[in-house]
């Protein structure tokens, strides 16, 4: 969590900027293991085929990747609070416009007593 | 405040790049939360519609390019380390290195729309596309095997899956044989137009995030060819890949939505 008022400068960095500078591996290590999902969840997905799991199973696995791309690549793990916060509203009406879709249309065939 | 290191790229009503740089990460996180809620509504209207047609979605599907697909995302990802490797490079002064990632990863998108390209024109050439070229070529398919024996449809059918490139084995000849054995369609022909609805709405949207995205990349690297990025302005770079890696990460999504939803159908 970065104070955006508090920059650490030194001589060869005059405007502080170097602090959160990302480390060359990590970011590999970050783009091999998103890689590496994708290939799975093609793989998964040919070897499971349409059963009532898969789409549950490539969800999963979207997930992480977009979690890992947000987190590293987005650098929300540098994030101030109000950007982390603007990050789970967007997650938060998400929700709102699914639970309310779902709502209606998951008991439209409901038979009542 | 008086500020120690005063820089032309700070901006008069900002007290110090700490705080402008802080803004313009939070305004481009705002607005990409409206994008998320734009891509969000076509996710709500296709679990609708997959949840209600899951059958002829699959099916649907199992007509995608899923090898496209697969060469598009391991461009997109690729993208996305190139364009970070870029703001690594913005911070550490190195231009030609920004550059150099920067042009990298406009040529990971071009080359994602340029294969994008090519899938477009191959369906359209298949004529699968929703409306006047569908029914056309499903018709076509429907009279002609309408005239085999059921022991010739059986064998058709065999020789379609064991085809080499299931993808291409011809999809209206395919779903003509599934709906030949009884009176009613098996698979409503509609409701895989309804796919189709959805895969190039979907598709063609974010194809328009990936060239608007690649605009700015571009100019981005205009600016810093002409020395507008210095370390301290190293922001705009994060800013234009915030963008950058949403649009990635919706493909993520799309992927198997489209791609993968009938991967490994036995037909």
């Amino acid at each position: 969590m970065s104070d955006p008022h508090n920059t650490t400068t030194t001589a060869d960095d005059p405007h502080g900027v170097r602090k959160d500078l990302d480390g060359t591996g990590l970011l590999l290590v970050v783009f091999v293991a998103v890689l590496g999902l994708a290939l799975a969840n093609v793989g998964i997905s040919m070897k499971m085929g349409p059963t009532k799991y898969t789409l549950v199973v490539q969800m999963a696995i979207a997930t992480v990747q977009a979690g890992l791309v947000s987190y590293y690549f987005m650098h929300l793990r540098h994030g101030d609070k109000v950007v982390i916060l603007t990050a789970l509203s967007s997650l938060f009406w998400m929700a709102i416009l699914f639970v309310l879709f779902l709502a209606d249309y998951l008991t439209r065939f409901w038979v009542i007593g | 405040m008086a500020n120690a290191h005063a820089s032309p790229v700070l901006k008069h009503h900002f007290d110090d790049l700490g705080q402008q740089h802080a803004s313009e990460r939070l305004g481009m996180w705002m607005f990409l939360a409206t994008e998320i809620l734009f891509f969000g509504g076509l996710f709500a209207a296709y679990t609708i519609y997959r949840m209600l047609y899951p059958h002829e979605f699959e099916i649907a599907s199992s007509f995608m390019d899923r090898t496209i697909a697969t060469v598009n995302t391991v461009f997109l990802i690729t993208s996305s380390l190139t364009m970070t490797l870029a703001i690594r490079c913005a911070k550490l002064g190195d231009r030609a290195g920004l550059i150099r990632n920067l042009i990298l990863t406009v040529a990971l998108g071009t080359a994602f729309m340029v294969m994008k390209g090519f899938e477009y024109a191959h369906e359209f050439h298949e004529n699968l596309a929703p409306g006047k070229l569908f029914r056309a070529e499903y018709e076509k398919a429907s009279k002609s095997v309408a005239k085999l024996t059921p022991a010739e449809a059986e064998a058709h059918f065999k020789a379609d899956a064991a085809s080499a490139h299931p993808a291409h084995a011809h999809w209206a000849a395919e779903l003509a044989l599934k709906n030949k054995a009884g009176a009613d369609e098996v698979v409503d022909s509609g409701k895989v137009q309804l796919f189709l609805c959805f895969y190039f709405v979907m598709t063609g949207i974010h194809g328009i995030h990936i060239i608007v995205g690649l605009g700015c990349i571009l100019w981005l690297v205009y600016e810093a060819a002409t020395g507008g990025i210095p370390p301290e302005n190293y922001s705009t770079v994060e800013v234009v890949s915030l963008y950058w890696h949403l649009v990635d990460a919706i493909w993520l999504f799309l992927m198997p939505l489209l791609y993968l939803a009938g991967a490994g159908m036995h037909h």
